[in-house]
């Protein structure tokens, strides 16, 4: 890996990935990444409302990591439970910005993700509207949501183009999890 | 009711009240990862304070650059108990939903709001740079 470290940073290069991280992740480094994410694009003289949505679609993915996660380290603080892995890219190609996740995710999970991502794949923009302000308005999330459940549609809502996704069958009980979105 | 002020981070906003002239402003950008366990303090002070509030003007100023998901729920929690005091009991209550001209998603976002709101009076304002 030593002598292979140079050709690993070329090759990210190459494919305009300019932030790469694959490790435990917490609300903390989110903070410190997305600002140190911001102040690169706005060197880069981007319009700022691109560097916020290239800010929120960071800050939705990562928090999915966050909660979703199913590579979790227990930790003995009382407060936090537990520290979730991912693994986090943010690049440019093509003339767009585009994050890409990934976490593992129990295989049981798969079936109901996937039918809720191909749903919102096949929305139009004022679908997207219609059911984010529908769904904000229940009172109570999905069982299995531990935010508001809006993610994915707010991913959907700000994307440029349809948000893609993969699941790789890892072993028995877990999946691989990726999700692209570009803006 | 005194005056308070609950100063920003870089993922929560600052929210503060002044009971001189009952402005509540809420400023900054918020995501944090439990945003539930940030507002329930502001939530349960708002109930007492719309409890004794009677003729006197309400006027909450929000500015938010940027909010997460899960904060945008807590945005609409917030509204619709706005709504609710100026529909049922008939308080005074206005809210301005403040963004700058180059975040064209802060003022998408409080025209979302706006549509959805009857009774309760939701300015957008535009700020001057």
């Amino acid at each position: 890996m030593l002598e292979n470290l140079y050709n690993f940073k070329t090759e990210l290069n190459q494919r305009g990935i300019f932030f790469c991280f694959s490790g435990p992740i917490s609300q903390e480094l989110l903070v410190e990444i997305g600002d140190t994410l911001k102040n690169k694009m706005r060197l880069e003289d981007t319009s700022s409302s691109t560097v916020l949505n290239v800010f929120a679609m960071f800050v939705e993915q990562v928090q999915n990591i966050i909660h979703y996660s199913a590579e979790k380290i227990p930790l003995n603080e009382p407060e936090k439970a537990e520290l979730s892995s991912g693994i986090v890219v943010v690049g440019y190609e093509n003339e767009h910005y585009y994050v890409l996740c990934g976490n593992m995710i129990e295989c049981k999970t798969v079936d109901r993700l996937r039918e809720k991502l191909t749903a919102l794949q096949n929305m139009s923009k004022d679908e997207l509207k219609r059911y984010y302000k529908e769904q904000r308005k229940k009172k109570v999330p999905e069982e299995d949501s531990r935010g508001a459940g809006l993610g994915f549609i707010e991913l959907a809502r700000k994307a440029v183009k349809p948000i893609e996704f993969d699941f790789k069958s890892v072993d028995a009980g877990y999946s691989f999890f990726s999700l692209k979105t570009i803006i | 009711m005194d005056s308070w002020t609950i100063e920003a981070t870089k993922q929560t906003p600052k929210v503060c009240f002044n009971a001189e002239n009952h402005i509540l402003e809420l400023k900054g950008e918020s995501y944090p990862e439990n945003i539930a366990e940030f507002s329930a303090p502001v939530f349960s002070w708002l109930e007492e304070y719309l409890e004794q509030l009677e003729d006197q003007a309400f006027t909450v100023n929000i500015e938010l650059t940027y909010f997460n998901s899960s904060s945008s729920k807590m945005l609409l929690d917030l509204l619709d108990k706005l709504e609710e005091e100026v529909a049922d009991n008939g308080k005074n209550i206005t809210v301005n939903w403040i963004y700058s001209a180059d975040n064209d998603t802060a003022e998408e976002y409080g025209e979302e709001f706006q549509e959805d709101l009857e009774s309760l009076i939701f300015n957008l304002v535009q700020k001057d740079e």
